[in-house]
Formats: structure tokens, sequence, C-alpha cells
């Protein structure tokens, strides 16, 4: 247990000093995708209804993975932009969703086998979004803002076809801990943002009161001179505290790019 | 190799099908939607304590009347008997074709108020204006009072308006606000209005919130100030005419006004509805609106019955059949008497 300690430990600050203070943070090569994809939405919100919510989903999700000069460390950040339209279980409300994702990562890459490298690390996530009910009067939004750290992983396996070098990656993430918003229970926006009563409206969160996981799948494919991108990104997320419940589950199925650079 | 990217795979589909037990299913059941009701309001509802209502003894006294083979159009009316029994205008229950609300709080009370007379003192006024629901004029002999109808807070006014209107009340010696009628609306719009008739930062009342599912989980009461407006101010006096179908954001309007020392409130008590309401839903679809924070006034009582009025007044028939409005006129002769310096 002590070692599981020390290690997320290390993850948590040794990187970030690392990358602070290590000349060899001049990074030597950079690979950017961006990619753009839709699929399911579920999302829960009791501040707005006891229901879940079904419908579908939409994601922009660009990524910089950087290679530093030290190779033993790569830099990941990530900006996911999504929206989600909901239907309530009776099909006469809807939910629109709208969320801004920024994660700031650092992996160790450590090879294990010829094709095969695994990355441990953690990252550093800021989230802020609003879930919006089109019936609800003086309820009518669930504003969402979330800042965490936490562990992420990477695996990534690559393998010829015929002359195509294909690389199959999938990544998992979860925070550990962190604070966000909240509501306490059912103070109004009107007490909270016109009256000025922002007390108990940030809540430290950990495994406790909120679990998230992002696991995400992609298969870069040479065509041509580019590099054609394809991607599964399922995300989690879900709290509770004061009494108010939030789940959302998105699956997405997401296409684009991969670009890459090398820096001097 | 192989067995090292099932792992994945198997994680995911974990989540998936977790994510499958979120779902709830359309529900019509009778008794399943009887029964959420009455849990949503039994876990928000604000006024229980206050009201001195055993929700639980209204669960029994109605769970009896339902069963599968209740219709529709039964269901609809055994919750809006059920929601009733809260003595709360701000408690609805809305479905597809029906809308159920309580009356109570404005039926078997004198409604002090007669649209058609109110028209024959507008437009006879002098510098007579309009904007959305607010009307104004001058009154009175030498048109010295000023006279504002706000017929409801649902519409907002631009602070150009407001200065406009009170820039035409400059030369008066005081001011009425009719606020017959007005059943709510935003509280925003309310506050605007009323920061016209503050000079400083004044508090005006408090308000909280529910913590908790329990009955009596509430917050400390928060204070509520009203600070003054940037435009013209009307610090002159003041008096506002209620009656009981002043409701909710009006109500709080009369509540805050009522802490100044040039104001005085004649005509009939408001109507209450103190509780700031929420929304909900139930498993068949309908909408449930019900008080969740109360808004309680400067010495931290529940207004939710109404506020008496200072000048208690009620409509004279003979003065409705001559077209006088006797709130109206009776407002007029304290502004204009030299009582109203006692305002």
């Amino acid at each position: 247990m002590k070692k599981i300690i020390g290690y997320v430990w290390m993850c948590l600050v040794s990187f970030p000093l690392y990358a602070q203070f290590n000349n060899e943070e001049n990074p030597r090569g950079m690979n950017e995708g961006t990619l753009a994809g839709f699929g399911t939405s579920i999302v829960k919100d009791t501040y707005l209804s006891p229901f879940t919510y079904t419908g579908w989903g939409a994601r922009i999700f660009n990524e910089r993975m950087t290679l530093l000069r030290n190779p033993l460390f790569s830099r990941q950040q990530i900006i996911s932009v999504d929206i989600s339209s909901t239907r309530n279980p009776a099909e006469n409300v809807s939910d629109f969703g709208a969320f801004v994702d920024y994660t700031f990562a650092y992996h160790r890459r450590i090879p294990a086998g010829t094709n095969l490298r695994l990355m441990p690390g953690a990252f550093a996530h800021l989230m802020g979004g609003f879930i919006y009910n089109t019936r609800n009067g003086n309820n009518p939004l669930s504003a969402k803002a979330d800042i965490d750290l936490g562990l992420s992983a990477i695996a990534l396996y690559t393998f010829n076809i015929r002359t195509s070098s294909i690389i199959l990656r999938y990544q998992v993430e979860f925070p550990l801990g962190g604070i966000f918003f909240s509501p306490p229970y059912k103070s109004s926006y009107y007490e909270i943002f016109n009256e000025g009563n922002t007390s108990n409206i940030i809540a430290l969160n950990s495994f406790h009161n909120k679990a998230a996981l992002r696991n995400y799948l992609t298969i870069d494919i040479p065509v041509h001179r580019s590099t054609l991108r394809l991607g599964y990104l399922n995300c989690l997320y879900y709290s509770n505290t004061n009494y108010l419940e939030t789940r959302i589950l998105s699956n997405t199925f997401m296409l684009g790019w991969v670009k890459q650079f090398v820096l001097k | 190799m192989k067995h090292i990217l099932i792992y994945p795979f198997c994680l995911i589909a974990a989540i998936l099908f977790h994510g499958c037990e979120m779902l709830d299913e359309f529900n019509e059941s009778p008794l399943y939607n009887f029964e959420a009701c009455w849990k949503i309001l039994d876990e928000n509802y604000c006024f229980f304590e206050y009201k001195q209502i055993d929700w639980d003894a209204v669960h029994d006294k109605y769970v009896y009347q339902i069963n599968e083979s209740t219709n529709e159009q039964e269901l609809f009316q055994l919750l809006s008997s059920m929601t009733q029994e809260l003595q709360d205008g701000h408690v609805n229950v809305i479905s597809k074709y029906f809308y159920s609300t309580y009356d109570g709080w404005f039926q078997n009370h004198p409604s002090n108020f007669n649209w058609g007379v109110m028209q024959n003192y507008y437009w006879s006024g002098e510098y007579a204006g309009d904007y959305n629901e607010i009307r104004y004029c001058r009154l009175g002999d030498n048109e010295q009072v000023g006279y504002i109808y706000y017929g409801s807070f649902s519409e907002s006014i631009l602070e150009s308006e407001l200065n406009k209107m009170f820039d035409t009340f400059k030369e008066c010696k005081g001011l009425i606000i009719d606020v017959r009628d007005n059943g709510g609306g935003s509280l925003t719009n309310s506050d605007r209005f009323a920061s016209r008739f503050f000079d400083k930062k004044t508090l005006c009342g408090y308000i909280q919130h529910k913590t908790g599912k329990g009955h009596q989980d509430f917050s400390n009461p928060y204070p509520l100030y009203l600070e003054p407006s940037h435009g013209d101010l009307w610090l002159k006096p003041v008096i506002i005419l209620t009656n009981r179908r002043c409701f909710s954001a009006t109500n709080n309007f009369v509540s805050k006004m009522k802490v100044l020392s040039n104001v005085q409130t004649l005509g009939g008590s408001t109507g209450g509805g103190s509780g700031f309401p929420f929304t909900s839903e139930l498993p068949n679809g309908w909408r449930i609106r019900f008080s969740t924070s109360p808004i309680l006034d400067v010495n931290k009582q529940h207004t939710e019955f109404g506020i008496e009025p200072d000048i208690p007044v009620t409509l004279s028939s003979d003065d409705t059949e001559k077209g006088r409005d006797t709130l109206i006129e009776t407002a007029i002769q304290i502004l204009l008497s030299a009582d109203s310096s006692t305002l």
C-alpha cells in the first residue's frame, strides 16, 4: 500500500517539478491529433430532474502528445469540447449539455517488449460546462466546474500490415481528488449569483463523492503521407454531494487526422 | 499480447453495462406516479413545519383512493387534491392537458380592484405613458400625485424607461404604486423597480434554502439587501395599493418596500407565496412545481400567507358604480394632505 501511495505521490509531484526545472523539457517531437465525432449520451442531474435523460452527443477533441528531449517522458495536452441533447424517459422534455475540458498530463515511457510501450502518468484536469433543462422554471440550469488531479496510463502497441506501421493506443484516466462546484441541495442560483450567498458551493472531491473515468482507444493508420486516426472515447462522470447526484456517460466514435512535428 | 488488449475492452464493456443500469423507464403506473409525486414534495417542499402539515397522514389519506385501474384524469385530480393540502399557490401539477393550482389564497377575499375603473384614472391622467405591463400618469389636484400601475413582474423594464417615468413625476408630492392583481414574476424585475426607492444599501429580508431532505433541514437565514439604482431615485412619500392577488414576487416587493419609512401600504392583504419555487417531474412526464426556499421579511418572519396593509381599505361598490376607485381616491387624499409628511 505504501508503494502505491508513494507512486501516486511521485506521479503528482515529481512530473510537474521535472517539467518545470529540467532543461531537458525542451521537446524534440510532437504529435497532434484533431478528431470529431458523434455518439450516445446519458445524463442524470437531480438538481434538474430525478430521472435519467438519454440522447446523442458530439465532440471535438484535440490532443497534443509531445516527446520530450529526455526520452523517458512525454507530455500530453487535451482540449475537448462536447455538446449533448438528451430526452427524459417520457420523451417530452430535453436537456442540453455543453462542456469544455482541458487535461495536462505527463507520462513516463516504459518499453515492454518489441512493439509495446506502457506509459503511466499523472494529470491535472479542468472542466466547465452546464446542463440546461428546457422546461424547468427557476432551476433550469446545472452548472459544472471541476479541477482534478489524477492518474493516467497509456498502452501503445505498434504492428505492421504490409509496409504500413499501425499504432493501437489505449488510455485510461481517473481523478484522485480535487474541488468542484456544487450548490447546496435546493439553493437557487438566484440566491447564489444574484444575492451572493456563495457559502458551501465548493466541495472537495475524492472517491467518497466523485468518480470519473475516461477510456480512450485509437488506431493510427498511415494514408499516403498523412495519418488517419479512428477513435473511441468513453467518459463516465459521477458525483454525489449535498444530496445532489450527477451521472454523465458518453460514448463517442471519432475520426480525424494526425500531424507530426519535429521540433528543434 | 492478446490478453493484454482484452482487458481494456472488458473494462469498457463493464462501464457500458453499468450505464444501462442508469436508465429509468417511462412509467405510467398511477401508484408509482403518486408515490413519486409524494416523495418529491416530501424531500423538497419547504413549509411543512411552518404550516404544520402531517405529510405522512396526507399520503395515507390519498393512497387508498388509487389503484392500477385509475385513469389519467382521475390520477391528475387525485394529485391535484393532494397538493392542495399544502395551501400554496406555488405548488402545481401540470400534465399535457391539465394544470392544477391552489386558489384558496385569493378566493373568498374581496377583489379590491376593478380594471375598468383603474383604466378611467389612467386615461384621464396627465402625462400618461405605458411600457409593457407598466402604465403611469399624474393624478389629483394640479396633477401632484404620480400613479404607476405595474401589472406583472414577469415584464422587465429598461432603466431608461424608468428614468423617463420618474422624470414625469419630479414635480409630484407623492407617488401611488398600484400592484393590485400583480401575480408576481421575476424577483430580478421587482428588485430592479424597488431599487429606485432606496438611497442606500438596505437590509430588506432573508432567504433560506433546504440543505437536506428532512422537513427541518434549512440553511441559516441569509440577509437580502437592496442597493440603490444608479438612475433617478424617488425618496418622497409612497403609497402601495395591494389586494389579495398580489402574489409571489409582488408579495416580496411589498415586503421589501415596507422597510422604508416613507412607504405605506393601502388596500387589502397581499396573497403571500413567499417560497421560491423549483420544478421537477414525475415518471409519466408530468411537471410538478413546489416551494423550496422560504423568503422571510426583515424581521425574519414568514409572509407565506400574505402581508396585512398599513391602511385597510375596501373598494366601495358605490364608488365603483360612479367610476371611482376607493383605494386610489384614499391614497390621493393621504398624499395631498398634511398627514403625508408623516409618511
